[in-house]
């Protein structure tokens, strides 16, 4: 299976750059993604426990609950199903190329590999504020 | 509940560029680190200079307001640098982690479940994170427009045409280079 070569990269970039200014202009909302995996690990811890969650001073300045970047979120998860699906792109697949050819086919090694990164990678995404 | 509508709609369009941009695939993000595959670079700096340059106008013309981030260089350099390490094993960034899961890449799942770990550990480790990292190097809310005590349209136009430089510069290395070889390509990609 071949797959399209999508769109110039230049003229996807500053066309995602025009609906980042449509939103800053209609809801004063500026782009951003880690504070929904913030807003939703709150979310999950307080159904272990809520009363730890409302004494801890993170989720306080970032309280659970769903908001307008959570939802734009939710719409980007839509939005790349809608690209892909419609170019006939969408796909399971466990294993990215690049990984494969180092690493092998196995799914759990890139999993762990993949879970390790995104718990790293986030921690320091809100250590910088971004 | 209007701005929820808001930001399922501009997600919806931001994720549509992600995906025709090709920017949320693990090998074009390893590409960008390995610096070996623009795609990434391109679509960003084109983001931010149309961007750029569409906020402050309507910044001047006095219809939205801007929202900056205090510069605290303990965190912004300790976290990029946490940061950095974290992308390069898992592949994705937050946003493009949640957008490539909506091209059916299964790993993604893992990365954003590792995020969610990632942002309950930050949530533990904050109160002491902000009376020591977070304190150091804190210059405020600064633009560098305000650093520079100059008005930010020659700052914009500076960016603007050093990004343009840039972009000559790139498509004729990428040019002038022997075809990418950084892996084949086979069927399944």
């Amino acid at each position: 299976m071949t797959e399209g070569k999508g769109w110039n990269p230049y003229l996807a970039g500053a066309l995602s750059g025009l609906v980042s200014i449509a939103s800053v202009w209609a809801a004063g909302k500026y782009l951003g993604a880690s504070t929904t995996f913030v807003r939703t690990a709150g979310m999950l811890e307080q159904l272990a426990g809520a009363e730890r969650v409302a004494r801890m001073e993170y989720f306080l300045r970032e309280v659970p609950g769903f908001d307008w970047q959570w939802l734009l979120m939710a719409g980007i998860f839509a939005g790349a199903f809608v690209a892909a699906y419609t170019a006939g792109e969408f796909r399971w697949r466990t294993v990215p190329e690049m990984w494969r050819q180092r690493f092998g086919p196995s799914g759990w090694r890139r999993g762990v590999a993949a879970f390790c990164g995104g718990v790293v990678a986030m921690f320091g995404a809100r250590l910088a504020d971004g | 509940m209007t701005e929820l509508i808001y930001g399922f709609v501009t997600g919806i369009l931001f994720g549509f560029c992600l995906q025709k941009g090709r920017v949320l695939r693990y090998d074009k993000q390893l590409g960008a680190l390995r610096l070996a595959d623009f795609t990434i670079v391109k679509f960003m700096l084109s983001h931010v200079v149309v961007a750029m340059v569409g906020v402050y106008l309507l910044y001047d013309l006095g219809l939205v307001k801007l929202a900056v981030k205090p510069t605290v260089l303990g965190g912004v350099v300790i976290g990029g640098l946490i940061f950095g390490f974290g992308w390069g094993l898992a592949g994705y960034c937050p946003g493009t982690a949640v957008a490539a899961v909506g091209e059916g890449r299964l790993d993604a799942v893992w990365a954003v479940l590792g995020m969610l770990v990632g942002a309950g550990l930050y949530a533990e480790a904050y109160p002491v994170l902000k009376v020591t990292v977070l304190t150091w190097g804190d210059f405020g809310r600064i633009t560098l427009p305000q650093a520079l005590g100059v008005n930010h349209w020659p700052v914009i136009g500076a960016v603007v045409v050093l990004t343009l430089l840039f972009f000559r510069q790139l498509e004729r290395f990428e040019a002038a280079r022997p075809a990418l070889t950084l892996h084949k390509h086979t069927d399944a990609e």
